[in-house]
């Protein structure tokens, strides 16, 4: 579930890029609806789902690969482990308990911010670009630690989430003890 | 003689809903014609109060959400709906957000709510046309 403005960037990586063809669905969440009902603030993300529909492994940040693993600090194959081992021999993740503390509704501050970023993207892609950047400096401050608000809103800004800025926000994100990256 | 308030098109965006219609911008809201807000929200303004389906959430104050010509307020009525409201005045869009206990109650039963996406086909996938099978659902994104 690509968290994304351009679906032309989202076919490159699903399509052009894999040597093999994906065999799983892909799908395109552009206005974060799905991102924001799940609690999804930073990519990538991992939710598990068992045949009952019961959610269990909530919102759990889980890169695929160690490619990055310089900045994520995360070994991807703890993830990757226990992926294998719930698929094949259904061991659960977390206990109950563990996962309940996980599925908190979220403050109005957070859904305020929510609201702002989409008011934002709506007012950028719509060619009103200074606007746009007043709701999306509102979000900024209303929720902090979500990087689908700032780091994804980078694009379609005309910035580089690669950057100088980018790099500088990490840099008092580490600084802060990392806010927000859980396992 | 009085002139009527002027009246501006703006965008209201609910969800997947976007909708246009009519609206007189004041501070921090914009008034619409009960029709309008009810085909632009979904949400009726009702005696019993702000009224969707078989859920009404009741106005303790009208004044805040209903103004003298009938026009309703889109700030009082998503304050009765315990929704965020994101406004901008110029041009005229609204972003009417989810409460935060209507996103709670949603993932208190320990259920994944089902949704509908596009996929890079032109299709939509469902999650629950998966339903009997273990499904991860793993976000990424291009940045």
């Amino acid at each position: 579930m690509a968290l994304d403005e351009d679906v032309d960037a989202v076919r490159q990586w699903a399509r052009d890029e894999p040597p093999t063809p994906l065999t799983y669905p892909v799908l395109v969440d552009r206005d974060h609806l799905v991102a924001e009902l799940y609690g999804i603030v930073n990519v990538p993300t991992t939710i598990w789902i068992d045949e009952d529909g019961r959610i269990v492994r909530p919102v759990s940040i889980a890169p695929a690969d160690n490619k990055f693993q310089e900045f994520t600090k995360i070994d991807a194959e703890v993830h990757n482990d226990a992926l294998r081992a719930w698929v094949r021999d259904g061991v659960a993740p977390l206990d109950e308990d563990a996962v309940r503390a996980r599925l908190d509704a979220p403050s109005f501050e957070v859904q305020q911010a929510r609201a702002e970023r989409r008011l934002a993207m709506h007012l950028v892609r719509s060619g009103h670009a200074e606007a746009g950047e007043r709701h999306l400096a509102i979000a900024l401050r209303l929720a902090p630690d979500d990087w689908t608000i700032h780091r994804g809103s980078m694009p379609l800004r005309g910035k580089d989430p690669f950057g100088q800025e980018f790099f500088d926000f990490y840099e008092s994100w580490e600084a802060a003890g990392r806010p927000g990256y859980g396992s | 003689m009085v002139a009527a308030p002027r009246t501006q098109r703006a965008t209201i965006v609910d969800g997947e809903r976007v909708t246009e219609v009519d609206v007189r911008v004041d501070t921090d809201t914009v008034f619409l014609a009960a029709g309008e807000f009810t085909r632009a929200t979904g949400w009726t303004l009702k005696p019993e109060g702000l009224c969707r389906d078989d859920a009404c959430f009741p106005v303790r104050d009208r004044s805040a959400v209903v103004a003298d010509d009938d026009t309703i307020s889109l700030r009082g009525a998503a304050d009765v709906l315990g929704r965020p409201l994101a406004l901008e005045a110029d041009p005229p869009v609204a972003v009417l957000g989810e409460a935060p206990a209507a996103v709670g109650a949603a993932l208190a039963s320990g259920r994944a709510p089902n949704f509908a996406l596009p996929d890079l086909d032109g299709g939509t996938i469902e999650l629950d046309d998966y339903a009997g099978r273990k499904r991860m659902i793993f976000a990424w994104s291009s940045w």
